[in-house]
């Protein structure tokens, strides 16, 4: 995935399984924080900070039939962390980080 | 009290217990009708379907008593996540025999279960996911613009689409049959979820979906569309649906989505790590496979085709790791038992793995 970026970091998504394999959203997306406005970035850090992103420990999950794996990454003022969630996520701190890293990668980001 | 008089006395809400002493030993002309009382009562409603597989005990009892034949119904329950990623749901939208909601999302839900449970059992005498009459759960309205479906291991979740390349899943009663048929696979055969049984998980899903539809429709092996999805796609889409069972790899071509990866042989065989290592992808083989076995064989694809499906995956030589070609086997062998060895359903089934490269 792509290298820390300017404003202090990165926000990267990987979007796996699903119904279907789509090849079109079948790619990492990456937003920079520069390219995001200051309350997303305070809002994602808050996310990060309720979730224990940086911290928690994994729950491997076997995949379940049609339901996604996402590949979450954050780098944050030097803290730097990808974690894969398979869903359903059921801890919803960390469900609300992922819905919020799906939206900006998906509104602003590229591969 | 029991004061309505167009009704029978014993249709007044009676405790079951008493309704039990009628059955066993009210006169005849009562006994039928306590019987029928007790299985519409919703309070042993649990009770029956999780007793109507192999009936044993007093209820097999009273039921023979009465000389009736159990018909077993569905126990439905519709959850609304209202948009948050959570499942189940937090509100129950619709129960059991509930007035239809209004709500799109819920009532198609509800009735798709309810179309899956009466192929499940109409065709092949199965009750429900486990073949005990278990309780079928889904939750719609999952997360914000969610654009896909899953079974979680206890229930069927679904999204409302994101509105611009996606319509709400519960559109396609195929699907609602794609996702109760992972429980089913997952109590039988437990096919993991990777590589070639993945994908004939998948495809076993794919199939039983589109039997759903067929017979939910009417139709005939020759007059079905053998799409999987059709009607998910907005307008914007370059695409009819997500899959195809007569043509992988054409249901969709668009600028946005990509193509339709689906290989139609083994030649085309697609080794990748993504996706659980095809399994969306290299599903298209056997699903061609069970789209010329069904059309060969002719007339309603559930009848004669999906038999053979479906005792193949009840087969105890289909474990979690059976790959296309021991499956093969299975179908055929299964053929063989149902129809005769020689017989124009083995032999459909044979060619159609033979070609699409499966042997």
């Amino acid at each position: 995935m792509a290298d820390e970026a300017g404003c202090g970091g990165e926000a990267r998504m990987r979007v796996e399984g699903g119904f279907a394999h789509l090849p079109g959203r079948a790619t990492d997306s990456c937003v920079p924080f520069e390219r995001l406005g200051g309350d997303e970035r305070a809002e994602l850090a808050r996310l990060a900070d309720e979730a224990s992103f940086f911290d928690c420990t994994p729950q491997p999950a076997a995949p379940r039939p049609d339901a996604r794996t996402y590949t979450i990454g954050l780098t944050i003022d030097g803290r730097s962390r990808d974690l894969q969630l398979a869903e359903p996520i059921h801890d919803p701190r960390l469900a609300a980080l992922v819905a919020t890293v799906r939206r900006i990668t998906r509104e602003r980001g590229g591969a | 009290m029991c004061t309505l008089t167009h009704r029978h006395a014993i249709h007044c809400i009676l405790p079951p217990y008493i309704l039990s002493r009628i059955a066993e030993h009210g006169p005849p002309e009562l006994r039928g009708t306590a019987i029928r009382a007790l299985l519409v009562d919703p309070s042993i409603r649990i009770v029956r379907a999780t007793t109507a597989g192999p009936v044993l005990g007093s209820v097999a009892r009273l039921r023979s008593a009465a000389g009736n034949i159990l018909t077993p119904s569905p126990l439905r329950t519709i959850r609304d996540a209202q948009h948050k990623p959570e499942a189940p749901g937090a509100t129950v939208v619709r129960r059991e025999g509930d007035a239809p909601t209004g709500d799109p999302a819920a009532d198609e839900a509800y009735d798709g279960l309810g179309a899956t449970f009466a192929l499940y059992w109409e065709a092949y005498q199965r009750n429900s996911i486990d073949d005990a009459g278990l309780p079928l759960d889904a939750t719609v309205h999952y997360d914000q613009d969610y654009d896909n479906a899953f079974w979680d291991g206890t229930q069927m979740v679904f999204g409302d689409g994101d509105g611009a390349l996606f319509n709400r899943f519960t559109l396609a009663l195929d699907v609602i049959g794609h996702e109760l048929t992972h429980g089913v696979t997952e109590k039988e055969a437990g096919l993991a979820y990777f590589n070639q049984s993945g994908a004939l998980n998948e495809s076993i899903s794919d199939v039983f979906g589109s039997l759903v539809k067929q017979k939910a429709l009417g139709q005939d092996a020759a007059a079905a569309d053998w799409l999987i999805g059709e009607g998910l796609f907005t307008p914007k889409v370059k695409g009819s649906a997500l899959r195809s069972m007569k043509a992988p790899g054409t249901a969709y071509d668009d600028p946005v989505l990509g193509k339709d990866p689906q290989p139609a042989h083994m030649d085309d065989f697609v080794r990748t790590n993504q996706d659980n290592g095809g399994v969306h992808i290299n599903s298209g083989i056997p699903n061609r496979a069970f789209y010329l076995a069904a059309t060969a064989i002719g007339g309603k694809a559930w009848d004669r085709a999906g038999t053979i499906w479906y005792n193949a995956l009840l087969d105890p030589n289909v474990r979690a790791n059976t790959d296309f070609a021991a499956f093969a086997r299975v179908t055929v062998d299964v053929a063989g038992r149902l129809y005769g060895a020689g017989s124009a359903e083995a032999t459909a089934v044979g060619t159609a793995w033979s070609d699409v490269g499966v042997s």
